[in-house]
């Protein structure tokens, strides 16, 4: 941690932050400038910033180290590589998941699941157990629609992620599921964090709509901490002053996210813009700016969809939409 | 003189100094163990600003106060420091510091 003090800071003034934090267990390197001092503290202890910001004569104190440790990129320079079966999330190859917002039918989820795998998806998406803005809109179908999805995904060599909305489910979503996703509004519901922590299966965090990267590190050093390393990071989009959007996906978020972090990250351009038409711009994007995968919807019928159907791509548009994205992952480096 | 004259000199009080700004610490570690015994604060602005006065009066140059100021200001950094280590580990001071170090 870094202190500066003001230009007329007093003796008196800057005596009484060394003391403090020489109290605190830091070691001191003062270096007395010509217009102001600096203290240098060193030292690993856990401090409240504002603590010393709020001392007379301080200008400016700055973190040097982050508050996150175990998902720090320095931890695991190396990146972090999370296999489930055959499939490696945060390798070299950009994985697709894909299918509907909601499960609303065997059939539905069936035909879609078809789709997605012909489009190259490894990973079958679809919610049972539903966020909804609206207590009026559809909720999901609960266990049943596991079942349907596990079922879909199991015919096409799927892997399965759906969200988890309560503690209480993760035993029956263990069940049915292979990937446990956190969902944006639940980013910091730090009880639900420390029990995934504890589970054995893979969780994809998403990025909460009002969160900032550190804190959405931090959300993700509760599951880690908790014993369970294998988190997948999301942008979902954030709210910004912009109202064209649903969210403003934040692209610029996926390079700052690799460069703090080992743990995978990936993008869900449909969240992230509610329009099916900025879907493919903005995964491609995404793909472009270091993604290790896409979260798309994707609905057969989407006039008929009882979740965001606006937002689903049409399995045609999907197909077009991978085509695309290889080109672009070759650019990269990358395979898809 | 040439270059590698006056860089053997270099060595020579280099070697000095080392022995010297151990005898200095030898002396802050005593201090820190005396502080914790009669439990009085490891950082005392007065005293720095003592030592910090009497090394300028001390001065003849060519180095300027101010170069002497900011050396200075690193050794009792590193005094306050040990202060503190040997008054945390009040026994089996200072072989606990070499065992940090290695």
């Amino acid at each position: 941690m870094i202190i500066v003090m003001e230009e007329n800071a007093t003796e008196e003034q800057i005596a009484r932050v060394i003391e403090k934090l020489v109290q605190l267990g830091f070691d001191v390197h003062r270096s007395t400038g010509v217009t102001r001092t600096v203290l240098g503290a060193v030292g690993h202890k856990v401090v409240d910033a504002r603590e010393l910001e709020l001392l007379e004569g301080v200008a400016e104190v700055i973190r040097v180290t982050t508050p996150y440790k175990l998902v720090s990129r320095s931890f695991r320079p190396e990146g972090l590589e999370i296999r489930i079966g055959d499939v490696v999330i945060g390798g070299r190859e950009i994985i697709l998941m894909a299918g509907p917002c909601a499960v609303e039918s065997r059939e539905q989820v069936l035909e879609i699941a078809d789709a997605v795998h012909r489009a190259g998806a490894k990973i079958l998406r679809g919610g049972a157990f539903k966020p909804r803005t609206s207590p009026y809109s559809f909720q999901g179908l609960g266990e049943e629609g596991l079942r349907y999805l596990r079922e879909a995904a199991d015919r096409y060599g799927l892997l399965v992620v759906s969200e988890v909305m309560e503690i209480a489910h993760i035993p029956l979503m263990s069940e049915y599921v292979d990937i446990l996703q956190v969902g944006a509004r639940n980013m910091q519901h730090f009880n639900m964090l420390k029990e995934l922590g504890r589970q054995p299966k893979p969780v994809l965090l998403k990025r909460g709509p009002a969160a900032t990267i550190e804190e959405t590190l931090l959300a993700a050093e509760y599951i880690v901490s908790g014993g369970n390393p294998n988190v997948i990071l999301c942008e979902r989009g954030i709210r910004t002053f912009e109202t064209s959007l649903r969210y403003t996906l934040d692209i610029s978020a996926i390079p700052v996210f690799k460069k703090l972090t080992y743990l995978p990250v990936i993008a869900d351009p449909s969240h992230g813009t509610g329009r099916r038409d900025k879907v493919p711009p903005m995964a491609r994007a995404a793909v472009a700016a270091g993604a290790d995968g896409l979260l798309i919807e994707v609905h057969h019928r989407p006039e008929e969809a009882l979740c965001d159907g606006p937002q689903a791509l049409l399995p045609e548009q999907l197909f077009e939409l991978v085509g695309q994205l290889r080109h672009i992952a070759a650019a990269v480096g990358r395979t898809m | 003189m040439d270059i590698e004259d006056w860089r053997r000199m270099i060595d020579e009080i280099d070697a000095q100094l080392v022995e010297l700004l151990n005898r200095r610490s030898r002396c802050a570690i005593e201090i820190g163990k005396l502080k914790r015994a009669q439990n009085l604060p490891i950082y005392s602005p007065e005293r720095e600003r003592e030592v910090l006065e009497r090394v300028r009066r001390l001065n003849r140059g060519p180095l300027d106060d101010e170069a002497l100021h900011r050396l200075f200001e690193r050794i009792i950094d590193e005094s306050r420091r040990l202060e503190r280590l040997a008054a945390e580990h009040a026994e089996g001071f200072p072989e606990r510091t070499r065992e940090e170090r290695s």
